[in-house]
């Protein structure tokens, strides 16, 4: 084995992905290779995981970094040739209260997508990598990569407290791989709640790219806002990451309140406004990092409507822009975050999510002092070289050459 | 003779294109696993494979490989390739229950299968040796083996009752090296090993691990053990438990009650992953094969893999597979497995384990003895019994639930010919509406009788305290 060759198996990969845990994938592959890893990504040839079209071509290709290494992906074809049925008989069960049987669980997770050449690829290779590491840990990607070779295993599972983290069927992967990387504490208390974290588990955290610069006035121009105090929410509009309750508490705390406030979004999945407020909310669509910065830079709050968080990535990059940080408090990584940054505000329900809002719209300088130890927080604990060094350790600890 | 993988097809090139019929990962099967691995080293000789699963998974190809449509489906894909190995199993290739007119059905159709494609390997795992004295049947069974260019089976016993008892010429049996394709989950020593899995470091481990069902016998190692937690041993029984099946939870149920009571005995149910089995496997001292029939076994593999000696059982092929391993030990019964173990850690001659049965009080005693370890065999919920005891004992509540027994749809299957296809015609078109309704039927079945029982016990009179008692 190449003293220093690994392999990362995200679902998704590429500049262009909409996802905390893919962009953070992309992040150590950058890392380790301008750090002087041969870094192999092997993932599909979708970005969209709600269709997994095959959006990129399949094959190899060069993913450079800024330092000028050289990542070396190569993607994989989706197959698609099952009904979904069962699939969607085991989310109604779930999504009742019940706990399907193995078998169930087994048909649910092979009745979508899968990569039959993708796998063959890594059941050729495997032994040609110090670690494999997959993530996260829902995605057939994982499940599939992570049973070939567990032995140099290195799953980053992102958990979720949901009924899945709970299913049997992943009992392999959260046992038995070689290797574990968490990012938070609160995420390794749920890991003990759900399985058995294997010997070899340490919590690296991840490390958030500081920008050099802000430009919120650029953005405010560019909406027409003048001096509107916003709110923003960036990722996937999507249920389980709370959008739609978000949404929600928005509208009613507009017309409740009337308040003169709006709601900026970036991201990707349906935006679907309620008429009566559909002028106040902005969806900016996919945009680049540095507008991503700007206009969290220019809102007076970033939402964080997600119980479903292992980490959370965006309060991170809010926090960074001296921004307040207005969660969900559902989410015990949030909510640990939170009490230990010492910066941000959390909700229980949607009559508390009206009120922050009516205190972000009314006391806009507050809500920028409660903000402010937030960076400090962020830089002190999430930066790439810090992080990179945690990995690095792991994967001589762990898999020495 | 011994096969091997990478051996070639006369009239072939180095470098075949080779179709594996298995079921397959990421799905949990031991066939699965065991074709992966196969996979893998065909792949890495240099053959083009592609596999073909019977569910979707991480094959190339999948389909229902049952009766006539299967056999026609790995004819129209074997035909591209060079060789196809087609794990055969019974529960891949017939429908089941089978009756005797599906089974010629399916028998004449797979032959025909293997007469028209170039080679055909069967790797058989599991043949009912019964159906090569079934005059009705026997005959097509026959024809179909026959028509496969190479068996490939676990033991030499495999080898002489396919050759007797079904007819295949001795030349196209070969026996093969079932750990051949084994490679090692854990890179862990054996401290390691047993500071991960909270074992001491310095007791006598002896480990049962696979699946809990009655056939692997778990329970006789238990019962083998008794006094041994007294010598400085432990018994570890680690694996899953099919849920679906209620012999296989009453098997644990039982498990859990003799381990209740026999110090020394730790049962670790739940999944098992690849590298923990292997970790369990590391940290033991002795490997204990109970099992009261079995083919051949991929455990005995995976001590070997790693130098850790045998106990078992000389049932199936289990005896040619174990008396080829350095310091394992072959045993006959439940006498020669307790000697075996209580051996194993100097002890040699100890007394056969076998629970004693009350001496006194007569049939009631003992029929009281039967009830108590029918109970626990159960998991301790109530038995069915609908009548009041001699002594007075009233049936439980639950008892007239309990007799009703689980509902499922019946099996799609006739004597008649053509019957068969109608049922299986109406099955398919209604069971997604029927299976979820005999499921919740099932489930309420069980849930009433476990609530009666919990409501039975939360009513009785709790025992007075003693006199003594502070």
């Amino acid at each position: 084995v190449p003293a220093r060759r690994i392999a990362l198996v995200p679902p998704r990969y590429g500049p262009e992905v909409v996802g905390g845990a893919e962009a953070v994938i992309r992040e150590v592959a950058h890392g380790l290779a301008d750090r002087g890893w041969s870094v192999d990504v092997l993932t599909t040839t979708a970005r969209d995981h709600f269709t997994w079209a095959d959006a990129e071509p399949a094959g190899p290709s060069v993913d450079r970094t800024a330092g000028g290494a050289e990542v070396h992906v190569t993607r994989f074809p989706v197959v698609k040739d099952t009904p979904g049925e069962e699939r969607a008989r085991v989310d109604a069960l779930v999504q009742a209260g019940d706990m399907p049987t193995l078998a169930e669980q087994e048909a649910w997770m092979n009745d979508g997508p899968r990569w039959p050449e993708l796998f063959h690829h890594v059941l050729d290779t495997a032994e040609d990598y110090r670690a494999i590491v997959v993530s996260p840990y829902m995605f057939w990607t994982t499940f599939a990569i992570g049973g070939i070779a567990p032995e140099r295993t290195l799953l980053r599972p992102c958990l979720h407290d949901e009924p899945h983290a709970r299913f049997e069927l992943y009992e392999p992967l959260l046992t038995g791989s070689a290797g574990v990387w968490l990012q938070t504490e609160p995420e390794l208390e749920l890991y003990r709640r759900v399985s058995t974290p294997p010997p070899q588990t340490r919590i690296v955290g991840e490390g958030v790219p500081v920008p050099d610069g802000y430009d919120p006035e650029r953005i405010r121009r560019e909406l027409g806002l003048g001096d509107t105090p916003f709110v923003v929410y960036g990722g996937r509009r999507e249920g389980a990451k709370g959008w739609e309750g978000l949404l929600h508490g928005f509208a009613e705390a507009v017309r409740k309140e009337d308040l003169d406030l709006h709601l900026v979004t970036y991201g990707v999945g349906p935006v679907d406004p309620p008429a009566d407020v559909a002028d106040r909310v902005h969806d900016l669509g996919f945009v680049d990092d540095r507008t991503r910065d700007d206009v969290i830079a220019a809102a007076t709050a970033y939402v964080q409507p997600s119980a479903l968080e292992s980490f959370s990535r965006t309060i991170m990059e809010a926090w960074l822009a001296g921004t307040l940080v207005v969660a969900n408090g559902a989410s015990d990584v949030v909510r640990w975050h939170i009490d230990r940054a010492g910066a941000g505000l959390t909700y229980a329900d949607p009559a508390e999510l009206e009120q922050a809002l009516r205190f972000v719209a009314e006391a806009p300088d507050q809500a920028a002092a409660l903000a402010a130890p937030g960076r400090r927080y962020v830089l002190d604990n999430y930066t790439w070289p810090v992080t990179l060094d945690r990995m690095e350790a792991t994967l001589d600890e762990w898999f020495p050459a | 003779m011994s096969a091997s993988e990478d051996h070639e097809v006369p009239g072939t090139s180095s470098s075949e294109r080779i179709l594996v019929v298995t079921p397959y990962a990421p799905w949990r099967d031991g066939i699965g696993a065991y074709a992966l691995q196969q996979v893998r080293r065909l792949r890495r000789a240099g053959h083009h494979v592609e596999v073909l699963s019977t569910k979707p998974s991480a094959a190339h190809h999948h389909g229902d490989l049952r009766g006539r449509a299967g056999a026609r489906l790995l004819t129209r894909l074997g035909r591209r390739f060079d060789r196809v190995i087609l794990h055969f199993h019974p529960d891949v290739v017939y429908r089941l229950p089978p009756t005797g007119g599906s089974r010629i059905d399916t028998a004449l159709a797979y032959g025909a299968a293997f007469r028209a494609l170039p080679h055909v390997e069967l790797r058989l795992h599991e043949i009912d040796h019964s159906w090569a004295h079934e005059p009705r049947t026997a005959w097509a069974t026959k024809w179909m083996l026959a028509g496969a260019g190479l068996i490939t089976v676990h033991s030499d016993e495999q080898r002489d009752q396919l050759v007797d008892g079904f007819g295949v010429p001795a030349d196209r049996v070969e026996l093969f090296d079932h750990g051949v394709d084994f490679e090692p989950r854990t890179t862990a020593d054996r401290a390691q090993a047993r500071a991960s899995l909270g074992l001491p470091a310095d007791e006598h481990v002896f480990l049962c691990i696979g699946f809990v069902q009655p056939h692997k016998g778990f329970d006789r190692a238990a019962r083998a053990f008794t006094g041994l937690g007294a010598a400085g041993a432990r018994l570890d029984i680690v694996g899953s438990v099919r849920v679906t099946e209620q012999q296989a939870r009453d098997h644990a149920a039982e498990l859990r009650a003799i381990a209740a009571r026999e110090p020394g005995i730790h049962l670790h149910l739940g999944f098992v992953s690849d590298e923990m089995f292997d970790r369990w496997i590391v940290a033991s001292d002795t490997v204990v094969l109970p099992y009261r029939h079995i083919w051949s076994s991929s455990v005995a593999e995976r001590a070997a893999l790693f130098g850790r000696p045998v106990i078992a059982t000389d049932v199936g092929g289990l005896g040619h597979q174990v008396e080829q391993m350095a310091s394992s030990v072959l045993v006959a019964d439940n006498a020669g497995l307790a000697r075996a173990m209580a051996a194993a850690v100097g002890r040699a001659g100890a007394a056969v384990a076998v629970e004693p049965w009350p001496a006194g009080g007569g049939r009631a005693r003992v029929q009281e003895e039967i009830e108590a370890r029918a109970t626990a065999a159960r998991g301790g919920a109530a038995s069915g019994r609908t009548w009041s005891t001699a002594a007075g004992e009233r049936p439980a509540l639950s008892a007239p639930i309990r007799r009703i027994g689980a509902i499922s749809a019946p099996a799609p299957v006739s004597a008649r010919p053509g019957v068969s296809l109608v049922k299986r015609l109406i099955r398919r078109t209604i069971y997604w509406e029927i299976e979820p309704i005999s499921d919740q039927v099932n489930r309420l079945q069980r849930a009433t009788a476990d609530a009666l029982d919990q409501a039975e016990a939360a009513a009785a009179p709790t025992t007075p305290p003693s006199p003594e008692d502070p």
